[in-house]
């Protein structure tokens, strides 16, 4: 019997990266069920690119897409097997100011907050925050942000906080999360991380 | 109810609510719940506990009862139910 995954419910792109999950772990044939008509179309997509047939049957309302491997061809063999950027690879960000964007201060603070906050929501954490410059004053100075980052800390994410930079704004007493770090590390820990998002 | 949430008609409300929650209860800035909105908005939550507080100490505020709506948050994920209050 095929493996079958149940994508239903899952918020784009999620049912596709766990279709390609299921091929690049080296599934012939499975079928994947969703809900909804783009997920559908999505996943098509992904069968042609990727050397299989996708045959649709429409099931109470759900859709189950059976995926089975096709003759294939060497670039599909080599898309398939490529390195896959899914959710659970390690990611980082990289913080070097204290508010999002330019422009008002007041709002650019709670728009930070706010991004932290749903981090912590969030099923695909980022393995590290590193904190430069300016950045350091939110796990010292900003309540809700430094709470955010505990969470965070607690699920996993490694927070790293610019010596350097603490010292020079006078805050290296304050820091209420995280490790305070130094170029060296830093640098080595974006090298590791398959995408760093800057803010 | 997990949490209370504050849904705000301006941003600008929002950040004025906060300043004014603060020294009443443990205010958490958010997004609004997509549960509730499609739109991009900043919501505050606060304990459940704290409900009585808040709605007095937004009732002092400068903003008008029909700039702000109270939400109860029950479960997560697939399971979140968003009550107004």
């Amino acid at each position: 019997m095929s493996q079958i995954i149940d994508a239903k419910g899952k918020p784009c792109p999620t049912p596709v990266l766990m279709a390609k999950k299921a091929m690049t772990e080296g599934a012939e044939a499975f079928t994947i069920l969703v809900d909804n008509q783009t997920a559908v179309e999505n996943l098509k997509r992904l069968a042609d690119n990727q050397g299989f047939q996708a045959a649709v049957r429409e099931e109470a309302g759900a859709y189950a897409l059976d995926f089975t491997k096709g003759e294939g061809c060497a670039a599909c063999e080599e898309a398939v097997r490529s390195p896959l950027p899914a959710p659970g690879a390690d990611w980082a960000v990289f913080v070097g100011r204290d508010i999002i964007g330019d422009g008002d201060r007041e709002l650019g603070t709670n728009l930070m907050r706010m991004y932290f906050y749903t981090l912590t929501q969030s099923e695909d954490k980022p393995g590290a925050v590193l904190f430069m410059n300016a950045g350091v004053k939110l796990p010292t100075l900003d309540e809700q942000v430094a709470e955010h980052l505990k969470t965070l800390s607690d699920a996993g994410t490694e927070i790293l906080v610019c010596g350097t930079c603490l010292n020079f704004y006078g805050l290296s007493d304050q820091l209420k999360v995280g490790t305070v770090s130094n170029m060296y590390d830093i640098v080595t820990r974006m090298g590791k991380a398959a995408k760093v998002i800057s803010l | 109810m997990d949490y209370g949430l504050i849904t705000f008609s301006s941003t600008h409300g929002a950040i004025c609510a906060q300043k004014a929650l603060e020294p009443v209860t443990r205010v958490r800035v958010m997004p609004v719940l997509r549960e509730i909105s499609l739109g991009c908005g900043m919501a505050l939550r606060f304990p459940p506990g704290d409900l009585e507080a808040v709605r007095q100490a937004l009732a002092a505020s400068g903003l008008q009862p029909g700039e702000y709506a109270f939400y109860a948050i029950t479960g997560s994920g697939p399971a979140l139910r968003a009550e107004p209050l």
